[in-house]
């Protein structure tokens, strides 16, 4: 006979806990350092290429922090740190706060806000006819655009572009990561979609993408 | 809700991350207001695109991960890098990586130990070790590397008190830091702390217990009760009729000295007192 308590079902079901990916670096587990890595570094990379705007430079942030990290949560960090890490924030922040520094190092150009340019720093654009074989080609110009649009815009704005549009992140992480209110980014987010907006606008690039 | 404040909260809403009131009325004005409507699928259609520009990292940083190699002999546990040693222990796999990463903030992976390396450990763990495998311990600071390399000195079948090892490190007054670089030692057996004793007697602590610390010491041929008698009665030092020389008690020549020559020291200064000369070879200046 079936037990009437438990109804003769299992009343957990075993899921297997979330590696903390923080805590198995820590403990140097084999092969965990490496798992993060695969795990985070080309997120890592489009942030800081976002912010850097540069391949190179983006690269070598990124390994920085990666060394950091790996430097941090194995020997400056205790158990108790690495298990409450929210790891995805904290890279992020590492990367954001090194990729600031070789900023501020080395300013480059495209660094002044999209209003102080001529349109022309977008480049020529011509749009091909609608429909057909040209779409595809089209859609790439578009995508072009929008590359170099995301490229011009003020550092700040960029930041949180990258962040919530290609990483996804949610408000609250966004927030932990660059050190903010999710109230605050909402409005910064809006801001910063405006500028990218307008500045395709005037390109006439619209919301065909 | 007026337009500004619904526009700032359209990105989002998109992603459900709004409370549950705000939402609403969030909702609500978008059913009313045409061109906030559209702008949620704006922000739709640019966030795919935005996304769609991801790239994949040009490098894998795969490379960066560092590591030194890890394997065993019997039940201890030997790291090792290509140039050396670098650490043992008699503990559980997990327990020695997480010793490990807090030395050397290294991660380990299974490997095998090189065949001359793997036979020098072989022969230390087995009290023989006549060649000394070559370490590579990086991080030591000054005392510590003192304090390891003095303590290889110490002969198979002898002993030495924590004293006298300070007393060579050139720190006679720090006998405390320096056993505690001996109690730290990460490299046991092959480096032989536990050659290194208390000058009142016994054979002390040791890692693994001193029950195999008394073991290996008995195995190398140290008389470790005569030891302890002459420990009771004072005795630190034994000197010669003959040959005027004084010596620590397990040193090889002393160990030579005919029973009825033996004189019994308390301590080096009485021993000059008395007209002899501190043996080269044991350097018994403090006991």
């Amino acid at each position: 006979m079936k037990n009437s308590w438990t109804g003769g079902e299992a009343a957990t079901v075993d899921v297997p806990a979330a590696e903390n990916l923080a805590l198995s670096v820590h403990r140097c587990q084999s092969g965990a350092f490496e798992r993060l890595i695969d795990q985070y570094e080309s997120a890592l990379f489009n942030y800081a290429h976002g912010i850097l705007q540069n391949p190179f430079d983006a690269q070598e942030v990124v390994q920085d922090a990666l060394m950091r990290a790996h430097k941090a949560l194995t020997r400056q960090y205790d158990e108790a740190r690495c298990a409450e890490l929210a790891l995805r924030p904290w890279l992020f922040r590492t990367v954001r706060n090194l990729s600031l520094n070789k900023r501020r190092s080395k300013r480059s150009a495209l660094d002044r806000p999209l209003d102080e340019f001529s349109d022309d720093r977008l480049g020529p654009y011509v749009r091909s006819e609608r429909g057909g074989a040209d779409s595809d080609l089209a859609r790439r110009q578009d995508a072009e655009m929008l590359q170099r649009a995301i490229a011009l815009l003020p550092v700040d704005a960029r930041e949180l572009i990258v962040l919530r549009f290609m990483e996804e992140m949610s408000y609250a992480e966004i927030a932990k990561t660059v050190g903010s209110t999710e109230a605050a980014l909402r409005g910064k987010v809006f801001r910063a979609l405006r500028l990218l907006r307008d500045a395709l606008e005037k390109k006439g690039v619209t919301h065909a993408m | 809700m007026r337009c500004r404040t619904a526009l700032t909260r359209v990105d989002a809403l998109r992603t459900g991350e709004l409370e549950t009131p705000e939402q609403s009325s969030v909702d609500q004005h978008l059913k009313t207001c045409r061109s906030c409507d559209e702008s949620l699928h704006d922000v739709e259609n640019l966030a795919h695109a935005i996304k769609a520009l991801a790239l994949p990292s040009p490098r894998s940083f795969r490379d960066i991960a560092p590591h030194d190699s890890l394997d065993r002999i019997g039940d201890v546990w030997v790291a090792f890098s290509r140039r050396g040693l670098r650490m043992i222990s008699r503990c559980s796999e997990d327990e020695f990586r997480v010793r490990y990463a807090k030395r050397y903030g290294r991660a380990l992976e299974r490997a095998e130990l090189p065949e001359n390396l793997k036979k020098q450990v072989t022969a230390a763990l087995e009290g023989e070790g006549v060649e000394k495998p070559r370490l590579d311990i990086e991080d030591a600071n000054d005392l510590e590397a003192k304090v390891l390399a003095s303590m290889s000195r110490i002969p198979k079948g002898e002993v030495r008190s924590y004293s006298w090892l300070a007393e060579q490190v050139g720190k006679p007054k720090a006998v405390r830091a320096v056993a505690n670089y001996v109690a730290r030692n990460i490299v046991p057996f092959v480096v032989p702390c536990h050659r290194v004793v208390p000058a009142s007697g016994g054979v002390g602590k040791y890692a693994f217990g001193s029950k195999l610390k008394r073991e290996m010491l008995e195995r190398e041929g140290v008389d470790v009760e005569r030891l302890e008698e002459l420990a009771k009665e004072g005795v630190r030092l034994i000197g010669s009729k003959t040959t005027h020389i004084v010596c620590c008690p397990t040193c090889k020549d002393a160990r030579r000295i005919r029973e009825e020559n033996v004189v019994p020291f308390h301590d080096i200064d009485e021993a000059i007192e008395h007209g002899f000369r501190p043996c080269k070879r044991c350097q018994p200046f403090a006991a």
